[in-house]
C-alpha cells in the first residue's frame, strides 16, 4: 500500500465515523427540537431549568454518529458514559431524589390549614385516566396507555418512574412530553380557567389560611406517608422520599440535609436527569408515529386534568357556606406542577381583582397534585407492573 | 444504659430474623429421582437433581442451610460456605445433584434417591428449623420429574401445588428454569380482555385516589382541630384564664390582612409613626459568582527565578 493509499483509506474511514457521514433527516429534526427548547427557555423563560438540560441533551443524544462502530458512546450502548448517567432513569431513581428534594423545598402549610384543597389535587387526577381511556381505544396495550396517561399528572418525575417500570421503550418520548407541557402550563391552562369560570367565580375571595403550627408541619409527612403508603404501598419510592424530605425540612434539627436535598442534591439530579432524557431522544428512537400519540395524548391529558380541578371547584361549592366558597381559579393547580399552576391561579386572580391574592390558596391543591400524582401512578404501578 | 441495651439487643435479634424470612421463602420446586438422558451434570453425568427456588424479591444466600433426604438426620448435607453461587438472586433457581458425591462440588450432595418407592426430601435452616419438604410419588418413571404447578406456591409439603412432568409438549421438565412459562404479563392481559375501554381503571383508581387523599385531609381536620383545643388549654392554664375566655380571644373580630396594611401605612404616612431606625443597617449579601476556574491568577504560572 501506498502512502497515498494509507492516507486516503483512514481520511475515508474518518469520514464514514463523522456526524456529516451519518446524518440524516430524522437528526436535524430532533436537532431543530432541541434548539427550539432551548430558546424556549432562554428567549421566553419556560422552565429554563429543565429546558436548557433536555433541550442540550436533545443536541447530545441527536449528534450522528457510525453505532456499529463500537465507540461506547451512544445513550443505549452499555458501559459508555451516557449510558451511565442514563441508569438514574432507566432503572428509576433519579426521579425518587428528586422527590425527596421537592419534599424539602415544600411548605405544606397552605394545605395542612385547609384540608380540604387536597380533594382539588385528587380530582386532577382526572386527567391521568381519562387520557388513558383515550390511549387504550387508540391501540396502546394498558400498560403503556398508563404510562402515557400519567403526563396528565403534569409530573416530570412520576412520569419518568413509571414509564421506566411499565413502558421503557417510550420512556423518552414521554418524559420530553411530560416536560415540554409542564413548561407550557401558562399557555395551556388559562384559556380552560376562562372557559369554565364566569366573571362572578373569578371574584370570588378567600379567607386568609389560618396559622399552623410546627407540631402540625412535623406530624403532616409522617402521617401522609404511613395513611397514603398504607393505601397504595407501590408509591413508597416517590412518596417516602416526598414526605422524607419534607419531615428534613420541618423537624428543625436537620437544616442542613434539607438544604442539602433541596439544593445542591435537586441540582445536581435535575441537570442528570434533564440531560439523560434528552439524550434518550435519539432520532431513530424516538421520531416514531407513536411519539406524536404520545405527545396528542399528553396535550389532551393537560387539558382534562386543568378542567377536571377547576369544574371540581365548582362542585365542591355547591355544597359550601357562602362564606367559604373556593375560588374556581384555583383548581387548575391540582395538577402537580409545582409552582407554576398556583402562580398562574394568582396571576388570573389579580387580573380581575388586584387585590385578590390567590397563591398561598392554590399552593394547596398544587402540593395535593404532587401526592395525588404519585398515589395514581403508585395504582397504575400496582394494577399493571 | 440498660434501656439502649435492650434496645440493640431487639434490633439484633430483628436483624437476624430478617435473614431468616428470606430463607424461608426458600422453596424445593423439582425434582428428577432418575435421570436417565436428561439435565447433564458439569462432569456430564447424568444424576437425580433437586431444584430450589427462591420465591423472594430479593436475592437469598444459601450457604448453611441443609438437604436432607433422611427424616432423622436433617443435616445430612450442608450447603457449603465460601461459593459466590450459594447466592440465589430474585425469583431463580438453582440446581443441586443428587449423586452421593460431595467431593465434586458445592452442588452435588451425598444424597442419592432409591427410584420404585417414595423418597421424602426437605431442607432446612442453619438453627435446624424447617423451611420445606416433599415426599416424592414411588410411581416417578425415569425421565419424569416431580414439580410445583407454579413455581414456589403451595404450603410446605403439600401434594395438591405438585405434579409428574412426563416431559411431553405442555407437560415438560424444567431443571433451572421456571416451571410456568410466563410470556406476558398477566395482570395487562387482564385489563386488555375484563376493561377495554379503560372506564374499570378510571372508576377504580380515582376511587383510590380520592379515598387516600380524603383519608389524609381528614386526618389533618381532626389533627388541627385537637392542636387547637390543646394551644387553647396551655394558653388558659400560663394566663390563669378561663377556656371560654381564650376562646373568645380567638375569635377574630375585624379585619383583614389588608385593612391593617392600609391603617399601618396610613399612620405611617400621616403621623410619621414608625419606630426609629437610623442606626439600622440592612446588608444585603452581594452574590459573585467566583470560582478559582475564572481567575486569571490561577492560569499564571510563577515567575521564574533568576
Amino acid at each position: 500500500m501506498s502512502f497515498g493509499e494509507f492516507l486516503t483509506s483512514n481520511l475515508t474511514e474518518f469520514w464514514q465515523l463523522t456526524g456529516f457521514y451519518n446524518a440524516t433527516w430524522q437528526h436535524f429534526v430532533m436537532i431543530a427540537v432541541g434548539l427550539f427548547f432551548i430558546w424556549l427557555a432562554i428567549k421566553k423563560d419556560f422552565e429554563p431549568m429543565l429546558l436548557v438540560p433536555i433541550g442540550f441533551g436533545i443536541l447530545i443524544g441527536n449528534i450522528p454518529f457510525n453505532t456499529e462502530a463500537g465507540l461506547e458512546i451512544g445513550i443505549y450502548e452499555q458501559g459508555s458514559v451516557l449510558n451511565i448517567l442514563y441508569n438514574g432513569v432507566s432503572a428509576g431513581w433519579y426521579p425518587p431524589l428528586i422527590f425527596l428534594g421537592i419534599g424539602a423545598m415544600t411548605d405544606f402549610s397552605a394545605l395542612i390549614a385547609n384540608p380540604k384543597l387536597m380533594l382539588i389535587g385528587a380530582s386532577a387526577q382526572f386527567g391521568i385516566f381519562g387520557a388513558y381511556m383515550v390511549a387504550l381505544l387508540l391501540g396502546f396495550a394498558p400498560d403503556q396507555a398508563g404510562a402515557i396517561a400519567i403526563i396528565g399528572g403534569a409530573d416530570g418525575p412520576t412520569a419518568i418512574f413509571l414509564s421506566s417500570k411499565l413502558a421503557p421503550n417510550l420512556m423518552g418520548a414521554i418524559a420530553v412530553s411530560a416536560y415540554s407541557y409542564m413548561a407550557l402550563v401558562p399557555v395551556i391552562q388559562p384559556p380552560i380557567m376562562r372557559l369554565f369560570t364566569t366573571k362572578k367565580e373569578r371574584l370570588i375571595k378567600m379567607k386568609p389560611a389560618r396559622a399552623v403550627t410546627q407540631n402540625e408541619k412535623i406530624i403532616f409527612p409522617i402521617v401522609g406517608l404511613l395513611l397514603t403508603c398504607f393505601v397504595v404501598p407501590s408509591g413508597i419510592p416517590l412518596l417516602g422520599m416526598l414526605f422524607f424530605g419534607n419531615l428534613l425540612r420541618e423537624c428543625g434539627v436537620t437544616t442542613r440535609l434539607a438544604k442539602t436535598a433541596s439544593n445542591a442534591l435537586t441540582d445536581i439530579v435535575t441537570i442528570l436527569l434533564g440531560m439523560t432524557v434528552g439524550a434518550s431522544t435519539q432520532a431513530s428512537e424516538f421520531l416514531t408515529t407513536e411519539t406524536i400519540g404520545i405527545f396528542a395524548l399528553g396535550f389532551m391529558a393537560f387539558i382534562i386534568a386543568s378542567t377536571s380541578g377547576v369544574l371540581f371547584v365548582k362542585l365542591f361549592n355547591l355544597f359550601l357556606p357562602k362564606s367559604k366558597k373556593i375560588n374556581p381559579l384555583i383548581g387548575n393547580a391540582g395538577v402537580s406542577a409545582v409552582p407554576m399552576s398556583a402562580r398562574i391561579s394568582n396571576n388570573l386572580g389579580l387580573e380581575y381583582d388586584p387585590s385578590n391574592y390567590l397563591l398561598m390558596h392554590a399552593m394547596g391543591p398544587n402540593v395535593a397534585g404532587v401526592i395525588g400524582s404519585a398515589v395514581a401512578a403508585g395504582v397504575l404501578l400496582g394494577f399493571l407492573a | 444504659m440498660k434501656k439502649y441495651l435492650i434496645m440493640l439487643l431487639v434490633l439484633v435479634m430483628a436483624a437476624a430474623n430478617a435473614q431468616a424470612q428470606g430463607r424461608k421463602s426458600l422453596r424445593i420446586n423439582e425434582v428428577m429421582v432418575q435421570n436417565d438422558s436428561g439435565y447433564v451434570d458439569d462432569y456430564g453425568r447424568y444424576s437425580a437433581w433437586i431444584e430450589l427456588f427462591n420465591s423472594n424479591f430479593a436475592p437469598v444466600e444459601i450457604s448453611s442451610i441443609f438437604i436432607s433426604n433422611d427424616p432423622e438426620n436433617v443435616k445430612k448435607y450442608p450447603v457449603p460456605l465460601g461459593d459466590v453461587l450459594t447466592r440465589i438472586p430474585k425469583r431463580q433457581h438453582v440446581i443441586f445433584w443428587a449423586d452421593g458425591n460431595p467431593s465434586r462440588g458445592t452442588f452435588h450432595t451425598n444424597i442419592t434417591f432409591t427410584p420404585g418407592q417414595e423418597n421424602w426430601i426437605g431442607i432446612f435452616d442453619a438453627d435446624g428449623s424447617l423451611i420445606d419438604e416433599i415426599t416424592i410419588p414411588a410411581n416417578l418413571l425415569p425421565g419424569q420429574s416431580y414439580a410445583r404447578k407454579i413455581d414456589g406456591e403451595g404450603a410446605i409439603g403439600d401434594p395438591e401445588a405438585w405434579e409428574i412432568r412426563t416431559g411431553e409438549m405442555g407437560n415438560t421438565v424444567t431443571p433451572s428454569s421456571a416451571n410456568v412459562l410466563r410470556e406476558t404479563n398477566k395482570k395487562v392481559e387482564m385489563f386488555a380482555e375484563q376493561d377495554e375501554n379503560g372506564f374499570g381503571m378510571a372508576v377504580i383508581a380515582m376511587c383510590i385516589v380520592f379515598s387516600a387523599l380524603l383519608l389524609l385531609s381528614v386526618c389533618f381536620y381532626i389533627i388541627s382541630k385537637i392542636g387547637a383545643k390543646v394551644t387553647r388549654r396551655n394558653k388558659a392554664a400560663s394566663h390563669g384564664i378561663d377556656l371560654k375566655e381564650v376562646e373568645k380571644s380567638d375569635r377574630p373580630n375585624h379585619d383583614t390582612g389588608e385593612e391593617i396594611a392600609a391603617i399601618a401605612m396610613a399612620l405611617h404616612d400621616h403621623l410619621d409613626a414608625h419606630d426609629r431606625e437610623n442606626t439600622v443597617l440592612t446588608i444585603n449579601k452581594v452574590k459573585r459568582a467566583y470560582s478559582p476556574w475564572n481567575s486569571k491568577i490561577y492560569n499564571m504560572r510563577d515567575m521564574p527565578r533568576h
